[in-house]
């Protein structure tokens, strides 16, 4: 009975390895219908364009950050409940900043997405 | 003891699931469905599980307890890593249908020789990310067992090589996501406990370094390698296995060209690769790498797979982003204690092991060893995780992309790749296993990303342009990168761009590819090949589509049913 056939609970990596023999040699020229490639050409330009503003901010974020602590070492010595503050920046901060980036992102993606 | 008490159990359950233990036996398509119903937050939790290797857990606080507060940037690279896959490679990626890269460079240019060099790269990076793997499993079993450190790695190796060989890992997405939440209890309870035990001196210390001069108490230093140390001018050479006494108040040496531990510049918040003093640069250098390479790490990539459309891959990249942030709050806890506490591992090479060798200093009676038996055992599972995944993606690329055997031949590749990764791991006690899984990050910032980032956003992307892109970018990192391990007499800010070459092979691998690219012509289809990887493929296009999606819908609640 088809649906029926016992197969053994493997990971998705060993499952994938296992059958990749399968997926190979049927390289097909790619094909998009009429509407779907208008409609794949507006999202990549959306996409590409809402991509430009959380990179500035990762890497403004990953790049200015040692820059502040190069220039103000006096963060060092300032100390919030005994603990320096250029620490708490670098070992605290960081985290809630980038998921609320990953956040931000993944909002503005999909809405992307889901707008005609 | 707490080899029996921590490392077995992991190892053998993890033998068991690879003799099927808990290969639960279920119908097709209750499979296919149950798979295809991964949750983001599942998901995420599981890319978390695998992404979390002995560099997370062991390495991090170990190169905090050598190199200082700025050792703390690499985690932060780590996560902002899975910002950059968000924006630029999740959904495309996984719409594709690409489980690889070598899949996608053939996916989207047709090429079968881009693919055998992109498999080539695998290995490469594969190699750079396994061997610190190894080689710190190997030292923590080594530490917490007092056997040499090659019977550690041995047994390590052998552990992963059968439990592959055997039948891989037949392991759900949900073990997976288990083993995050593992891995994530045993590294925060250990911490807390660790703050609340220690004495209130040894927190005050911990919040103002001094430099480690002297021995606070009697120490007994185990020397696994050969190593020269300097004092006072007067160089002495340790013989390997030697087992050195200081006594209290003894003045301590210092490693031939390694600055002590809490001294100047420890507790600043940048990093100083190659002692070079440009830390700005240094650090610069390292995050630009971390954060541009996390997307052509292999076997992250092929976890993107599970996700069932191009959405869900990139919800699961977001989600990453949070659940490595909970993780990485704690290694800085554990490497300013491990300054504090056990400073003298810098002496012998192995602050890799400061975490697990924390317990014992804060308490000798049980507890102590409870939570040093939790912490190795969280290690394991760390390095185990990362290291299944990423031998079975090895193997992979050299059973079907380079030589084309079956799964037969996958099984005699994941034992003879499992068998060169332990005779380099063998030679490489000295490496950190930060570094080397950094430098593993750099190759794929320099070849993968170009080749990821331009296949997907380009049309104009043609094959001679990836693949002298790809070599450029190969050659320009792996070549810096030997340069800095047969260690090249460069200093000043030229030494950290050899040890970190990052700054200038990721541009020089996206120039490559753009000039050469411009100079040819892709081929007609190169436009559409791209486009489709941004149409969003979960929305209902045409009437056949929606014809599918229903009957598949009917499909599975009969299933349910049933």
């Amino acid at each position: 009975m088809p649906g029926h056939k016992r197969i053994a609970v493997m990971s998705p990596q060993t499952r994938l390895a296992h059958s990749r023999r399968r997926a190979r040699g049927r390289w097909r020229v790619p094909k998009l219908d009429g509407p779907g490639a208008d409609r794949a050409l507006v999202l990549h330009r959306r996409q590409l364009r809402l991509a430009v503003a959380p990179l500035a901010l990762l890497f403004a974020g990953i790049l200015g950050l040692p820059l502040v602590f190069a220039l103000f070492p006096g963060l060092d010595d300032i100390r919030l409940l005994g603990i320096p503050v250029s620490w708490l920046a670098l070992a605290v901060l960081p985290y809630p900043a980038l998921a609320l980036l990953a956040g931000w992102q993944l909002r503005r993606a999909e809405k992307a997405e889901d707008t005609e | 003891m707490i080899l029996a008490f921590a490392v077995a159990p992991v190892v053998l359950i993890t033998l068991l699931i690879g003799l099927r233990g808990v290969a639960a036996m279920r119908t097709t398509s209750d499979f296919l469905v149950a798979s295809r119903r991964v949750s983001p937050l599942l998901n995420s939790a599981a890319v978390s599980g695998e992404y979390l290797s002995a560099a997370s857990f062991l390495g991090v606080a170990g190169l905090v307890v050598k190199d200082g507060i700025g050792a703390l940037w690499y985690p932060v690279g780590f996560t902002a890593g899975y910002i950059a896959m968000l924006v630029l490679v999740a959904a495309p990626m996984r719409r594709s249908g690409a489980l690889t890269v070598p899949d996608f460079a053939e996916a989207r240019l047709a090429s079968p020789a881009l693919r055998r060099v992109t498999a080539a790269v695998i290995l490469v990076i594969g190699g750079l990310y396994l061997v610190p793997q190894f080689r710190t499993a190997g030292l923590v079993l080594s530490a917490v067992s007092n056997s040499p450190y090659w019977v550690g790695v041995v047994i390590a190796g052998s552990g992963v090589a059968i439990t592959l060989a055997l039948g891989g890992m037949r392991a759900a997405t949900y073990v997976q996501a288990f083993q995050f939440v593992l891995k994530l209890v045993l590294f925060i309870v250990p911490a807390i406990w660790l703050l609340i035990q220690v004495s209130p001196q040894t927190r005050e210390d911990a919040l103002n370094p001094v430099e480690f001069t002297r021995f606070a108490a009697d120490t007994s230093v185990e020397f696994r390698i050969g190593t020269t140390l300097e004092l006072n001018g007067e160089r002495w050479e340790v013989p390997q296995g030697a087992t050195v006494e200081f006594a209290a108040g003894d003045e301590v040496p210092q490693v031939v060209g390694e600055a002590r531990p809490g001294g100047e510049g420890w507790s600043r918040p940048l990093l100083d690769i190659a002692d070079a003093d440009h830390p700005l640069l240094s650090t610069w250098a390292l995050t630009v790498a971390l954060a541009l390479g996390t997307m052509g790490l292999p076997h992250v990539i092929m976890r993107f797979h599970t996700s069932p459309d191009g959405r869900a891959a990139r919800r699961t990249a977001a989600f990453t982003v949070g659940l490595l942030g909970i993780f990485y709050l704690f290694p800085g806890i554990y490497g300013v204690l491990g300054r504090v506490l056990v400073p003298q591992l810098y002496l012998s090479g192995a602050t890799d092991t400061a975490v697990v060798a924390l317990p014992a200093q804060v308490d000798t009676g049980w507890p102590g060893s409870l939570f040093t038996a939790l912490l190795t055992g969280g290690a394991f599972a760390a390095f185990l995780a990362t290291s299944l995944g990423l031998l079975l993606v090895v193997s992979g690329a050299i059973s079907y992309d380079l030589l084309s055997g079956g799964l037969r031949g996958l099984r005699v590749t994941v034992v003879v790749a499992a068998a060169v990764v332990v005779l380099l791991a063998l030679q490489a006690i000295r490496l950190d296993a930060g570094v080397l899984v950094t430098w593993a990050f750099t190759v794929a910032a320099s070849t993968f990303c170009p080749l990821l980032v331009l296949g997907i956003w380009w049309s104009r992307l043609t094959v001679t342009g990836a693949m002298s892109g790809v070599l450029a970018g190969l050659f320009a990192s792996s070549g810096a990168i030997a340069c800095t391990l047969f260690g090249l007499p460069v200093t000043g800010w030229l030494a950290i761009l050899i040890a970190q070459p990052a700054p200038w092979s990721v541009p020089l691998a996206f120039l490559t590819m753009v000039l050469v690219s411009l100079r040819g012509r892709p081929p007609t289809w190169a436009r559409t090949a791209m486009l489709r990887l941004h149409l969003n493929e979960d929305r209902e296009q045409t009437p056949a589509d929606r014809l599918r999606a229903l009957r598949e819908r009917a499909q599975s609640s009969q299933t349910n049913r049933n």
